[in-house]
């Protein structure tokens, strides 16, 4: 107990909670760029923590990956960019809301989302850290390939309506992955020759470009709406959607508590990330709210809640592996293993043992960048809600400028934003005819781990019967299996009820706006 | 204390700043004119990263330029190595890797352009503890254990986390017989992983092992001569693997062209570096040893390590992919 006490003494001392806020702020004001997300934010911050002691240093890191990943969700709802690709649920459901006039009670809601995955996550953590370490251990190539292949039928089958285009979609994003120097050979593959190829597409300027990008795109070809769209942007008058309403907490709860499970629960595997774990929340929530379509057309609260919850909550338990047995299950967790290094420590199961005093710290230090992170979030957020006064003739620009400079610095020069522009034009292809680009990105991102452990289990388990040893992985093939079969089966009835009940307004309605995408074309002939 | 942090904030600053200004052709008599670039060929947070990083905030201060590290993993280096050859030869950017990368990729991968000669050599700074490790519970303690066992179960899984690392368990298993399945894994840490995890029996290890002390055994070392930090550990050529070997310091490399003035200008820096107490700690802490070589010997230890792999690979019958 008394050695609890100097821990939190050192972890509270005003140098080192400086150090916590500090890093929250950089954190959040980096997340709330557009592109830019906290594998940037905590990659450029590491040379900051050369000089300083492990503690500071490891909450320094802590503190930044925690608040560019709240952060992120503010130019999300603002603006309809997310700054990482695990915050495109929340820009799906937030930026209907910031469009109605309510972006400052998307923002609120966003933020206590956060902090409460945050928070919880944290505090899991804290209490398993130790005790999974033998769980985490069991892991594997074979587990991690089933786990995988559930998660895409999962993601496939619920952020769009057709599971065989989210299928497709998915695949084209794995396909798309395997751009570049093979990783057990070296061979090239499909690079065409092109050196810059070989380290396969950047992920970031890929990401900007099927969001942000071909977002801009049909919006620019709406632009005779766009005056009507800056009168929504204006901000509503009315109290109730500039804060979080009692009603608003009761909607949110069930998501915020599902996406901080869900996070949590993503974070502590290896290999998802924080994508998937905001996915997953936000297609739980999209399924179980029956507003279906709804959600992403005049948006929703829970939406925003689920995603910030699952996404914040990813952070903190990606580093239940590392602390545990010393493997990353994060972009901040790989990040974090270089700052330990540097501070001659090693991540792993003898962490607890030999640094057990800074292990603490790092704990204590941890929860108070959740309660930091609420207040930056809460008077920071006021100063970036300004953004919804500019009009969108003059936001799209400097989206677009941002996206470039986001391109620019994380693809390698103007060879990423050559990247940006073709996929922003893939993008705005998908979004046309229905294919999801979220699964497609999902795919682009889990495609090498993917297919490095479904090699290494080939090389694992020679023969059929060796699978008995891999009852986790038995589990979610079998899933996996089921999920497509149920959903096929549950879109099917859908359509055919659809069909049925497809009357003559629906097909006029259609029409309608078909003649309506027509007519620019009309005029100009 | 509190200058140090203002100082990093500002290089921080200055090092975004000249990330995106374009570079030009530096003189080479004041070099460097401008923020330099050390290219690393794995991922952050591996041993050549961390160690990179640190060499890089000494070049920083014994050149007054900033330098900058960008990591370009992948193909066991040859992503980075591969677009390095095309840079200018203006100093503004150089190579800070395992020499392997250099003499065994190209060799191997026909798809590859560059070549060892492709490059001017600036010196040696450490040394990676490369070695074939087992978790520690296998029954086995030495190579001839190992090799007992693997003829008494048929096959054995092997992780193998480079091509160099693939292509020295063939040309063991070619000499003992044995049979191996092969898993790829991408760097130290996905080995790791497979190793404490019990998947592999057998895997090539960088060095990374001696953080996991008690959890990974050494069983042989993979250099020419044995490891400072298992000098207990025979080698391969010892074991009576002749020419199997495949050495791993880490060099410092320029693309060819560039004005010797520069080169001489870094090998001073890096013969600093060696002795710099940052860099002692760090080598400690990470237990990849100091050892310092001049430009000249750093050349004509990657023109003997060329020669060696390739009479490897003819010796074991290699055919290049592609």
């Amino acid at each position: 107990m008394q050695d609890l006490m100097a821990v939190a003494g050192d972890a509270l001392a005003p140098g080192n909670v400086a150090w916590v806020l500090f890093g929250v702020t950089l954190g959040y004001l980096v997340g709330a760029l557009p592109g830019l997300g906290k594998g940037t934010a905590t990659a450029v911050a590491i040379p900051l923590t050369f000089y300083l002691e492990p503690l500071s240093a490891i909450a320094f890191l802590v503190g930044i990956s925690k608040g560019s990943t709240a952060g992120s969700a503010v130019s999300a709802i603002l603006l309809n960019t997310p700054g990482e690709p695990s915050s495109t649920p929340t820009a799906m459901a937030g930026y209907p809301l910031a469009r109605a006039g309510k972006a400052q009670k998307a923002l609120k809601m966003g933020l206590f989302a956060s902090v409460i995955g945050d928070l919880f996550s944290t505090i899991v953590l804290i209490l398993i850290a130790q005790e999974l370490a033998a769980y985490a251990l069991g892991v594997g190539p074979v587990e991690l390939t089933a786990i995988l292949a559930f998660s895409m039928v999962f993601i496939a089958g619920l952020s769009g309506r057709s599971l065989i285009k989210g299928l497709i979609a998915g695949l084209f994003g794995i396909l798309v992955s395997c751009i570049g120097l093979e990783v057990e050979t070296g061979s090239p593959r499909l690079t065409f020759g092109m050196i810059e190829l070989y380290d396969g597409l950047p992920l970031i300027p890929v990401a900007i470009g099927m969001l942000a990008l071909s977002e801009m795109m049909i919006q620019i070809g709406q632009r005779h709406r766009l005056a009507e769209e800056s009168d929504l942007l204006k901000g509503s008058n009315k109290p109730e959607d500039m804060r979080v309403t009692l009603d608003d907490w009761k909607r949110c709860l069930r998501p915020i508590v599902r996406g901080s499970l869900i996070g949590t629960v993503i974070g502590i595997l290896p290999g998802l990330g924080a994508s998937v774990g905001s996915f997953l929340s936000y297609g739980a929530e999209r399924k179980a709210s029956g507003r279906g379509a709804d959600f992403e057309e005049s948006g929703a609260i829970e939406g925003v809640a689920a995603a910030e919850s699952a996404d914040n909550a990813v952070v903190p338990a990606s580093l239940v592996p590392l602390f545990a047995i010393g493997i990353p299950g994060s972009v901040i967790a790989a990040i974090l293993i270089g700052a330990f290094t540097i501070q001659g420590i090693t991540p792993g199961p003898l962490l607890f043992l030999e640094n057990k005093d800074l292990i603490l710290g790092v704990y204590i230090s941890m929860l108070a960048a959740s309660i930091i992170l609420l207040f930056i979030g809460y008077f920071g957020q006021n100063m970036f809600a300004r953004i919804v006064r500019i009009s969108p003739a003059l936001i799209m620009p400097v989206v677009v400028f941002l996206c470039c400079v986001g391109a620019y610095l994380q693809g390698g020069g103007v060879f990423g934003i050559s990247v940006m522009v073709i996929f922003g034009v893939i993008g705005f292809f998908t979004k046309k005819y229905d294919f999801s680009f979220v699964t497609f990105l999902i795919g682009f991102v889990i495609g090498p781990s993917f297919e490095l452990s479904l090699r290494q289990s080939l090389g694992l388990v020679t023969n059929l019967s060796e699978m008995a040893d891999h009852p986790v992985a038995l589990v979610f093939g079998v899933l996996a299996v089921v999920g497509v079969w149920r959903l096929t089966v549950m879109q099917r009835k859908q359509m055919e009820a659809m069909s049925r009940r497809e009357d003559a307004a629906a097909r006029s309605e259609r029409e309608a706006r078909t003649n309506n995408i027509e007519q620019p074309r009309e005029s100009t002939t | 204390m509190k200058g140090i942090f203002r100082r990093t904030a500002l290089g921080a600053a200055v090092a975004a700043a000249a990330m995106l200004s374009a570079t030009g052709i530096a003189q080479a008599a004041d070099w460097p004119t401008k923020p330099i670039t050390m290219l690393i060929g794995y991922k952050a947070g591996g041993g050549t990263d961390t160690k990179g990083r640190v060499l890089a905030k000494i070049l920083a201060r014994e050149l007054g330029q900033q330098v900058n590290v960008i990591n370009r993993p992948g193909g066991g280096q040859a992503v980075a190595l591969e677009s390095f050859k095309n840079t200018p030869a203006d100093g503004a950017v150089f190579f800070f890797g395992a020499v392997s990368g250099i003499t065994l990729n190209p060799q191997i991968n026909s798809a590859l352009k560059f070549t060892s000669s492709d490059y001017v050599y600036a010196g040696g700074l450490t040394e990676f503890q490369v070695s074939m490790v087992a978790p520690q519970d296998r029954p086995y303690d030495d190579m001839k254990g190992f090799i007992a066992f693997a003829k008494e179960k048929g096959r054995i899984k092997y992780a193998s986390l480079s091509p160099g690392a693939k292509i020295m368990m063939q040309a063991i298993a070619k000499q003992e017989g044995i049979n191996v399945d092969y898993i790829p894994t991408k760097g130290g840490r996905g080995m790791v992983q497979l190793v404490l995890s019990g998947q592999v029996d057998f895997a090539y290890s960088g060095g990374i092992q001696s953080r996991y002390p008690g959890k990974i055994k050494t069983l042989a070392a993979t250099s020419t001569a044995r490891l400072g930090n298992y000098p207990d550990v025979p080698t391969l050529d010892e074991l009576g693997y002749t020419g199997v070997a495949i050495d791993a310091p880490t060099v410092v490399a320029f693309p060819k062209g560039i004005d010797p003035a520069i080169v001489s200008k870094m090998e001073a820096a890096l013969k600093v570096a060696s002795t710099d107490p940052a860099m002692k700690k760090i080598s400690d802490a990470i237990k990849m040893p100091i050892v310092y070589k001049t430009a000249a010997e750093a050349t004509q230890l990657v023109d003997h390590s060329t020669a060696a792999i390739a009479d490897m690979l003819k010796a074991i019958g290699y055919q290049a992919t592609n």
